[in-house]
């Protein structure tokens, strides 16, 4: 054979652009998590305002209705579901594309879980905003709780923001693993991420029990500030991603 | 010569399937060379094994140098664009144009927008939406316009019609002209390419069984044909490529023919002529009689 000579190295785009360029991916078509997510909150939220506005009249004025009527609403969990959902749908959809892009699977995992933590911050941001308009105009006018429901209408903004923030942190990065799981091992894999899932839940549900440790949860629970408890979520989510990453790592591109 | 490619005994496996086996070949800067083989040789997957898509089961790979895998310093010089290329939901083409625009450092959008017009892609539409056609023409598109220096494709054509697969190896040749790369072209539309191809690797089973320049190629086998007799005892004791027989009349096509033989095989009436690329790599790849061909 000829004498093969080598070509000259070429260093890499700095890290940072390689990542930009992953998060960037996401965003590239911004209707599935920019856009799309805001028009349903819209929706959502537009229900309740009629909904509140159909009862205020059908009891003949927000006078005959308990103080607490609208005080109790899960609209917006659905936020946080959907973290969940997007980041297994940006995972799963995209990685064949960014590695046919010539992206490596690190630089294409940092970005999408920079991303997902983004948007979390993002989406628990226009909550907190949101929700400071809520009690500003004394729930719309009409006494409603939608943005900050419950005993969270009593926080103060940054703890509002947080504690929506790291929650949907926390489901985004659960979406990553299980999205992990699915590219690396597909249908099969997920079958047996999910009953792994519930054995460990149901798992810690009886250990908790036989340790009677229920009772001195709950009250650690209602005496903590709720911003010190979520918390705990953090090295959960750690946890999550960096399964996700061990999984991603040896994944392959399959059709 | 400059390697861009250098692969040492490659294998992979699928369990028990080798689906490349003990594969080494180099491939040269600033050349197109073919990647040619059956459906299931195993080119798809030597090609996801070079741009680290597939782990290797056993040898090495090296792109610029250095080994492919989860190395970005290679990959971002790398554009592999291949027949099955999956693109997220509710994409669109300009999305894919917008997303190789920031990949690819030598990306020219000029040229992407002439190309564009050239194979008449509609941006506008959801990539799902699109026929066989206009999706492989966004990769087509992208791969020539990417401009990278090791730019790879993976049956790119299907469903472009014979003036779109005409356009798409006019415009890269031209552009290969102008900005020299290096090009790994997998086909089995060996005829139409065989102008292009500088170098020809030829994959069966996993195996590569041609590694050579296509000038040398060319020569390399030679069709005599006749009377059945006398090509049957021209034939004797020579390496056979392919045997076919019309009653009397028999053709057989023979690799390393020296130019005395021909000389001496037109003498005894029989018709010499020289065999296409495609023809050799029918020959080479049918049925059990493979041969080893030394590079």
């Amino acid at each position: 054979m000829t004498v093969v000579a080598l070509p000259a190295a070429v260093p890499a785009p700095p890290l940072s652009r390689r990542v930009w360029n992953a998060m960037r991916l996401h965003a590239a078509n911004p209707w599935p998590t920019l856009i799309t997510p805001w028009l349903v909150f819209a929706g959502v939220f537009g229900l309740n305002l009629a909904i509140w506005y159909i009862v205020t009249i059908a009891a003949g004025g927000s006078q005959n209705l308990d103080a607490d009527a609208f005080d109790y609403n899960g609209g917006v969990t659905w936020v946080l579901v959907f973290l969940l959902v997007m980041a297994v749908q940006a995972m799963s959809l995209t990685f064949r594309f960014a590695l046919g892009l010539g992206m490596t699977r690190r630089d294409y995992y940092l970005g999408t879980v920079a991303y997902l933590g983004l948007l979390a911050a993002m989406y628990a941001a226009g909550i907190a905003v949101l929700a400071q308009v809520e009690r500003l105009t004394d729930g719309w006018g009409l006494g409603g709780r939608f943005f900050a429901p419950w005993f969270l209408a009593d926080l103060p903004a940054w703890q509002l923001w947080y504690l929506n923030a790291a929650v949907g942190l926390l489901m985004a990065m659960i979406g990553v693993a299980a999205a992990a799981v699915w590219v690396r091992w597909r249908a099969t894999g997920l079958y047996a991420f999910f009953f792994l899932a519930a054995l460990l839940l149901i798992g810690t549900a009886w250990l908790m029990g036989v340790t009677e440790s229920w009772a001195p949860l709950g009250r650690y629970l209602s005496t903590h500030e709720p911003a010190l408890i979520v918390t705990w979520t953090l090295p959960v989510s750690a946890l999550c991603a960096g399964v996700g990453y061990l999984l991603l790592r040896r994944a392959t591109p399959r059709a | 010569m400059t390697a861009i490619v250098e692969v040492s005994d490659l294998t992979k496996r699928f369990g028990s399937l080798a689906a490349v086996d003990d594969v080494s070949f180099v491939v040269r800067e600033h050349a197109i060379t073919g990647l040619l083989g059956r459906n299931g040789a195993g080119k798809t997957t030597l090609m996801q094994l070079i741009t680290g898509q597939e782990f290797v089961t056993a040898g090495a790979i090296r792109l610029f140098g250095q080994p492919p895998l989860e190395n970005a310093a290679v990959l971002s010089r790398t554009c592999f664009i291949k027949e099955s290329q999956t693109y997220p939901d509710g994409f669109k083409g300009e999305h894919v144009l917008r997303v190789a625009s920031w990949v690819f450092p030598h990306w020219d959008e000029g040229l992407a927008r002439d190309l564009v017009a050239e194979f008449r892609v509609p941006l506008d539409r959801r990539m799902k939406k699109m026929s066989r056609g206009q999706a492989s023409a966004i990769g087509v598109v992208v791969g020539i316009a990417s401009r990278a220096e090791l730019t790879i494709f993976d049956e790119p054509y299907a469903g472009l019609d014979a003036v779109a697969r005409q356009a798409f190896y006019d415009r890269l040749l031209a552009d290969y002209a102008e900005h020299p790369r290096t090009i790994i072209m997998s086909t089995h539309l060996i005829d139409e390419v065989a102008d292009l191809l500088e170098h020809v690797l030829v994959i069966d089973e996993g195996r590569l069984i041609i590694d050579a320049a296509a000038e040398d190629l060319r020569g390399s086998a030679t069709t005599v044909s006749g009377r059945q007799a006398d090509v049957e005892h021209f034939a004797r004791g020579r390496d056979v490529l392919q045997r076919d027989a019309v009653g009397a009349f028999a053709s057989v096509t023979v690799s390393g023919l020296t130019p005395a033989e021909r000389a001496a095989a037109a003498a005894a009436g029989l018709e010499v002529g020289p065999v296409s690329l495609q023809q050799l790599v029918i020959g080479r790849t049918r049925g059990s009689a493979r041969q080893e061909v030394a590079s």
